[in-house]
Order: structure tokens, then sequence, then C-alpha cells
């Protein structure tokens, strides 16, 4: 069973910071460095267990990176975490000279990506993340759909040599995987429903309103297929065209620009390898606003970030395709 | 000061770091010789010296850590590895060529990159300000994998136009924070960044206090004096409890003339047509020992204190016992009572029977080069000096007298020979007068010893003044003993500058005609105006000079 059979939240970060201690007890290798949110990034929990190994550096995310970029070249498993709208947004330079040119192993692990980081508004909402770093040769880009791809991926890419950008989600999320499911190697996606009509391939967040949009689809006779591309680099090339030959027609749906994030990466493979319709979703090259918590489905429907607005896109596709 | 530096021997390599740098950046076109030349003895130092590392095993888990954060020095950084083992130093002629390992900023090695690296490179640098908390990670590493006792330090080189970023500056209170005492910065402080001086573009100063007050502890040294440099490392060896800073005061481009100090010369390559006469140069650093003894045999500290102050380069330290010679002056019990005067060399002269047997004595006193007779011990006492004092970290001597020719067996322990004194007088009392007969001697001796191996230094020693020092320095000469000539005539000070600037006439009009004889004087001395100008009338070159655009 690779999907959850009952309906239920759970929390990324949480989840984050108890493998993390798991990982922590099992290979002494493992150190962490936080940037004054250990508290809310959950890797308190690390530090509280081994105090040895968690270094908080304060607000200085510049430092914090190339520290953990130290740690590894000393021989350790660097974890560098911090909010998304810092670690890319405020050290670039640093995760691209100093941690991807000699291909170190720091796992830059961030949270808050995307709109539903809510009240804190437009400065907080990383959307550019997943096009800067997949940009940058060596890393790999990793956005898991829920809290059960968060605990198999974080130790996959514990285990996995090299530098890895991982972003979680702020609030509570949906479900999607069976507690066991074990189905999450780097640059594979899963199929989470069949169908023949279109494809939708999303991450993250985005992964559980794609299947709300295949659901709505299908009522209305269009069977869709649901991809959780969980791996935006190396992405799953097979997978894409694979889909795009079956379905031909494509939608893609991420809490991100629209600009050289997953869509960017789906279209290259496609247009490419087997050219056919492929439609966007996300955020439509702006910046987003506050929310409040209660009002983050509002937000999302405000920038377009719905199954709604997935399903359209579904319809759009299709009717231009040849198939 | 002292132990493990084996001063002359570490004097020699940097120059060769410095000789090979010249030489990579003129064959690429580009690249920092300013940089590279003013962290030539803070890397030299560090690599030759002080760090613990196995350029066969450069992964060896209790090795010290290097990290270039101003990493456009790669030139020298290049060089000093070379130098150290890590790859044949003539590689570095390809350097920033397509295709060559040596990038134009060092990349980390790995099998990954290993197209793109050396091994022994830690840290890919180039983008400024990083690597200080390179430097702190790994320290932090290291600090929860060993044991106190034998805890691998981490050295960071970082320059002070680097200084600049705040990534720096969070760093540093980071180290402050961690209290990383398994940790040394050292900053080249050399005041110069592209743009222009530091304290124009962005103020530093007060350097020093602003360290302190990010928790470190800090020491302060002329960054081209070796054994400062040994000195501070040695200190910051015993600091607990806090990061290590050292300010290394330096001179951006030090080395060649009309480079250093100033900012044009910061990333710009020298013309290829220059390189030889740039290593003819870099090769005629001339080091100056006055001799204590001269003068009122008094007052031993009073006088190094005084020419320490006129920036002298070590101390000539004249030891008879009245047997070898018929005069006596001190031994090591003084030269133990002088020791804590200067940090300046020591250099030993023994004229004593039977050194072997006091070896020990002059070793403990921690002179920094020892010289003995050749005429005073056979090959086995010699070789047993030889070894003991490379051991000790000194530099091994040999001094032989006017009337004197090398011994055959000399040949067979060149390797590890620092120095040969070719005496200009019969010794034994001071004031004498320089013997011209000796030029040809010292001239023929050194050929023939570079020939077969020698890579030490000539030392002239005996009635050297202003003339003499011209004469024994075309002579091949390189280290000058002057007492009557600095201490005789009561004006020490300016007794210094004349013989540092006669051996500047010397030089510039070797340069000069090595220009000559390549075809490209007029170019060299339009390179060298603002050097050439206060020796025009000596040189003769006024009217030459005027017309050189």
């Amino acid at each position: 069973m690779l999907l959850s059979s009952e309906k239920k939240t759970a929390d990324m970060r949480g989840t984050y910071g108890d493998t993390l201690v798991e990982l922590g007890r099992d290979d002494p290798r493992i150190v962490c460095v936080g940037g004054d949110t250990t508290d809310s990034l959950k890797t308190k929990k690390f530090g509280d267990k081994y105090p040895e190994r968690m270094f908080n550096v304060g607000i200085a995310e510049a430092n914090l990176v190339s520290v953990a970029a130290g740690l590894s070249i000393a021989g350790k498993i660097a974890f560098a975490s911090t909010y998304a709208a810092f670690i890319p947004g405020r050290c670039i330079d640093q995760i691209r000279n100093t941690i991807c040119y000699p291909s170190l192993n720091v796992k830059l692990v961030v949270s808050h990506g995307g709109l539903t980081v809510g009240p804190d508004g437009a400065t907080h909402q990383q959307l550019e993340d997943f096009a800067s770093m997949r940009a940058i040769p060596n890393m790999r880009v990793i956005i898991p759909a829920d809290a059960v791809a968060v605990k198999h991926l974080i130790k996959t890419i514990a285990r996995t040599p090299g530098p890895f950008y991982m972003r979680l989600a702020r609030p509570s999320s949906e479900v999607i995987y069976a507690d066991h499911a074990e189905s999450f190697e780097v640059g594979r996606g899963n199929v989470l429903e069949d169908g023949s009509d279109a494809t939708i391939i999303a991450c993250g967040l985005m992964v559980g309103r794609a299947r709300e949009a295949a659901e709505e689809l299908r009522r209305n006779g269009v069977s869709c297929r649901v991809v959780d591309m969980f791996s935006i680099k190396p992405i799953d090339k097979q997978l894409v065209v694979k889909c795009a030959k079956e379905t031909g027609a494509i939608v893609t749906a991420e809490e991100h620009n629209i600009i050289g994030g997953l869509g960017g990466a789906v279209s290259e493979v496609v247009v490419e390898h087997h050219p056919v319709p492929v439609r966007r979703v996300g955020v439509h090259d702006t910046f987003g606003e506050s929310a409040r918590d209660e009002e983050i489905d509002t937000l999302l429907e405000k920038y377009g970030l719905t199954a709604t607005e997935i399903a359209k896109a579904v319809l759009e596709a299709r009717s231009r395709s040849r198939k | 000061m002292g132990f493990n530096m084996r001063y002359l021997d570490l004097k020699r390599k940097i120059r060769d770091v410095r000789m090979w740098a010249i030489q990579g950046i003129a064959e690429a076109g580009s690249g920092h010789p300013g940089a590279s030349f003013s962290a030539a003895e803070i890397m030299g130092t560090l690599y030759f010296r002080k760090m613990k590392h196995d350029p066969s095993n450069p992964g060896w888990e209790d090795r010290d850590y290097f990290i270039n954060s101003k990493a456009h020095s790669a030139p020298g950084f290049y060089s000093t590895l070379a130098v150290a083992g890590y790859f044949p130093p003539e590689e570095i002629k390809t350097l920033r060529k397509l295709g060559s390992r040596l990038q134009g900023h060092p990349v980390r090695y790995s099998e990954h990159q290993k197209h793109h690296s050396v091994p022994g490179i830690e840290y890919s640098g180039g983008s400024e300000g990083i690597g200080l908390s390179v430097g702190i990670g790994i320290a932090l590493a290291r600090k929860l994998d060993s044991e106190k006792n034998k805890r691998n330090k981490v050295y960071v080189l970082i320059g002070d136009g680097e200084s600049n970023e705040g990534q720096i500056w969070e760093a540093s209170m980071a180290a402050g924070k961690f209290k990383l005492d398994n940790l040394v910065a050292i900053l080249d402080r050399n005041r110069i960044q592209q743009d222009g001086f530091t304290e124009d573009i962005m103020p530093l100063d007060p350097t020093k206090d602003k360290w302190a007050a990010f928790n470190w502890q800090v020491f302060e040294v002329d960054g081209h004096r070796v054994e400062q440099i040994v000195d501070a490392l040695n200190k910051a060896a015993q600091v607990h409890d806090k990061p290590v800073m050292i300010i290394a005061n330096t001179i951006k481009g030090n080395g060649i003339r009309h480079m250093a100090n100033n900012p044009q010369w910061h990333g710009k390559a020298p013309p290829k047509r220059h390189t030889e006469v740039l290593l003819e140069e870099l090769e005629s650093e001339c080091l100056i020992a006055p001799s204590i003894i001269a003068g009122e045999r008094e007052n031993y500290e009073d006088k190094i204190r005084k020419v320490e102050r006129e920036g002298v380069d070590m101390i000539h330290l004249d030891v008879m016992d009245g047997r070898f010679v018929p005069n006596t002056t001190f031994f090591a019990d003084t030269i133990k009572k002088l020791r804590p005067t200067t940090s300046l060399p020591f250099d030993a002269h023994l004229m004593i029977e039977k050194p072997l047997e006091q070896i020990q004595e002059y070793i403990d006193a921690r002179c920094d080069i020892i010289t003995v007779h050749a005429e005073a011990c056979t090959e086995n006492e010699f070789r047993e000096i030889q070894e003991r004092l490379v051991d000790a970290g000194i530099s091994p001597g040999i001094a032989i007298n006017p009337g004197t020719d090398v011994p055959k067996w000399l040949y067979y322990c060149l390797h590890d020979l620092d120095v040969i004194i070719v005496m200009s007088v019969n010794p034994g009392f001071a004031g004498q007068k320089f013997m011209p007969e000796v030029l040809p001697k010292m001239v023929a001796l050194n050929k023939e010893l570079r020939k077969h191996g020698f890579k030490g230094y000539v030392e002239a020693d005996g009635g050297i003044d202003a003339i003499t020092l011209q004469q024994s320095y075309d002579a091949g000469a390189r280290i000058f003993v002057a007492g009557a000539a600095v201490y005789g005539g009561g004006d020490i000070h300016g007794s210094v500058i004349q013989l540092r600037h006669k051996a500047a006439v010397a030089l510039e009009k070797r340069l000069l005609n090595h220009a000559t004889q390549l075809n490209i004087r007029p170019d060299w001395m339009k390179a060298r105006k603002h050097i050439l100008i206060p020796y025009a009338n000596e040189l003769g070159i006024e009217e030459e000079l005027h017309v050189t655009k």
C-alpha cells in the first residue's frame, strides 16, 4: 500500500526533528547547524538530545551554511536549517561556491516555503528556491509531499553523499502516504493514481490539491494520472516521458513561481523528448501577501493554487492534445 | 624564535615560492601577484614549518587544516604546495590555462574534481569572506572527534579587503561563542584592495580592537618576518578557550620593488618578457646581520635593540675562544642572556676549537643559525653537528678562512647546508680591512657549490662596508655581516640606511644590465621608473630616465 488509507494531517517539521534524532542516534557523524529558528524547524529536538552536535550560529545564514560546509569537510554529515526565505535566500553564493562546487556533504533542509507561510507576508514566502537551487550543478532538489515522505527522504539524503536542498511546509498537511511506504528514491517520482487522459505532476503541498483535482475530473469523465514528483532534480525523466506518451497532456502544480521550478523542469523534458501540451499551475511571477492562518485557503485561491485551477488547466491542456 | 624554524632554509623556500608564483602569473598573463607576495611568509611558515601535514598523504586524519579564504592569492598558494612537495613546481606554468589543474582560484580536491585541483586543497575559494566560517565548521568537527591534547589546528588565512564582507564578522562572533581554541586566523594586513587602499575604500582600523572585542586573542606581527610569525604561532598554541587572530602587517607585492605597496598590482600580471629580471630580483634578496662585537664590547642588549629598530635582518654573534682565534669574546651563556632581547634570528659564528663538544650549549641558547669553522672539525664531526642542528630546527653553516679552501668532504654535506661564510679577514679581531682577493674565490666557490646542489646562502664576513658589500654582492653573497660599518661611526641609523642604499643601487644596476641584455631596457625602466628615480644619479641614468615615459 502506497497511499494512506485514513484522512489525517501531520507536521513535516516535527517529523524532520524526530528523524534527525533517530539518525543522530545511529550515526555520530550527523550534526546540525541552526540559525535562531531551531524551535521552529524542530531541530531543537536534536539539540536537546545531542547538544554537542547542534550548533546555533544565530541570525547569520551565510555563516550558517559555510559552517556546515566546514563540518562536512571534516567528515560530518551536516544538516543546515532555517526558513526557506533565508536559505537559500541570503546565501546562494555560499551554497554555489562553497558547497556545490566541491559537492560537499551538506543537507539544506528548510521550512516555511511558499505562500502557506501565511501571516508573515511576501518577504517570508519563498517562491523562487526550486529555480535557483535547481540551476546549480551538483545540487539536488527534493520537495516532500507529506510527513511520511519527509521521514523517508531525510534518511535517504543523509545516506546519499553530496549536497541536497529540501523544502518543508509550515502548516500541518494532509498525509498522502501510508506510514510504511518506502518508495522514495532520489530521481524517481511516484504515480499516486493512474489515468489515461492527462497527467498532473505535482510536488509538496500541491500533491494533495492535484489528487482533489483528479477526483473532480474523474467525476466529469476525465481520467487523470497523478504523479508526486518530489525529486525535482534529478527529475524522473523516464516517468515524465512515459506520462507524455501515454496521456498526451501534462499539468504541473507547485507552490512556487511558474518560472524555473517543477513546471520548468517538466517542460524541459517534455519539449526535448516528447512534446505534448503542458500547463503550469503556480504563482504567476508575482509576490505573495499576508494572510491569517484561517485565511490560507483563500490566499491560495487568490494566487491560483487550487484543485479547481489544476482541473481547469488539465481541461485546457487536453483540449490542445492530439491524443 | 629558535626552535624548529631553520631560519635560512625557510627563507630560501619562501624565496622559491615567490619565484614560482611570478613565473606562473607571467605565463598565465593574469593573476594576483600582490596577494601572493604579501602572504608568502605566512603560508610558507605554516606549510614548511608549523603545520602537521603530509604531501604523500594529503587526507591524513591527524593533519592540521589550512583554509585559504583570500583565494586570489592562488599563485602563491599553489607554489607553496608545490615547494612543500604536493606536486611538481613546473606545473605552475600551466596556471589559469585551459585544461590545467591549477584554476584561477583553488578548488577543493576530490576524485570528482581531480582534473581541476591538486591534492592538499581543502576549500574552494574565490568568493570573499567565506573561509573563516568554513574553518569554524572544521574546528567544531575536530573538537568533537579528537581529544584535547591531540587536536588538529585549523589555520585560516583571511584578507583585509575581504574583511569588508559581513560574513567575516558573523564568523568572528561564532568562533568567539564556541571558544574555538583550535582555530587560528591570520589576517594578511596589506592595506590594499582592488580599488585602492583599504582605509580609503572601507576602513578596517582599529583592526586589533575589533577582533579583541569579538573575544579573540589577538597577536600582531610583521608578516614578512618569519621569526615573528613562528613566535605568534607558538603563542597561539598556548591559548585556551579562545580563537586566535594573528594580524600580520604585510606589504602587498613584497619582493618586487615596483609592485610593492602599489594598488595597480593587485590583480595584474607582469609582461612575460620581464620574468627573468623579476626572478633575478627575487633571488637577490639580501640580509644584513650586524655583528655586536664591533665598537665597544659592552651593552650588547642596547646594541641589539638599536639595530632592531633599523630593521636589520638578524644579529651576528662572533664567538671567539682565545684558542682557535687569538681573541676571546663571549660564549653560550651570554647568548642565552641576550636571547629575550629580540625576536630577530641569532646568527652565531663559532670561532672555537672542537665545536662538536660545545654545540649543545649553543643549541640550548636558541641560536637560529650556527656556523662552525671547516678548519676546526673533521668530516665526521661536521656531519654530526649538521645532523644535530637540523634536528633542532637550526640552520647549519660552515665558515672558511681567507687562506683555506673548502674541504673536499663538504661536497657530501651540501644538501643540509644553509650557509657558507667566506671570511674576508682573518678572524680574531674586529675592525680589519676587507681582503679583495677573496672575491674571485667567492665567485668560483659559489658556482662550484651550486653545481653540486648547494641551495643555501653565501655570507660575507669581514670588513664589509658600503663598497665591499657591493663587491661581495656581485660575487654572490646574500648575507652581509657588518660590524664597524654599523657600530663604528656612532650613527647607527645612518649607517644601516647607507648599507641598504648601496645594496639597492647594486641591485638596480644588475637588473638594468640584465634588462639591457634582454633588449628590454626602456620597457624595464618604464615599469621601474618610480623606483629608479632616487638612484638615477648613482646609476648614471638621469637623462635616460628623464625621457622615459
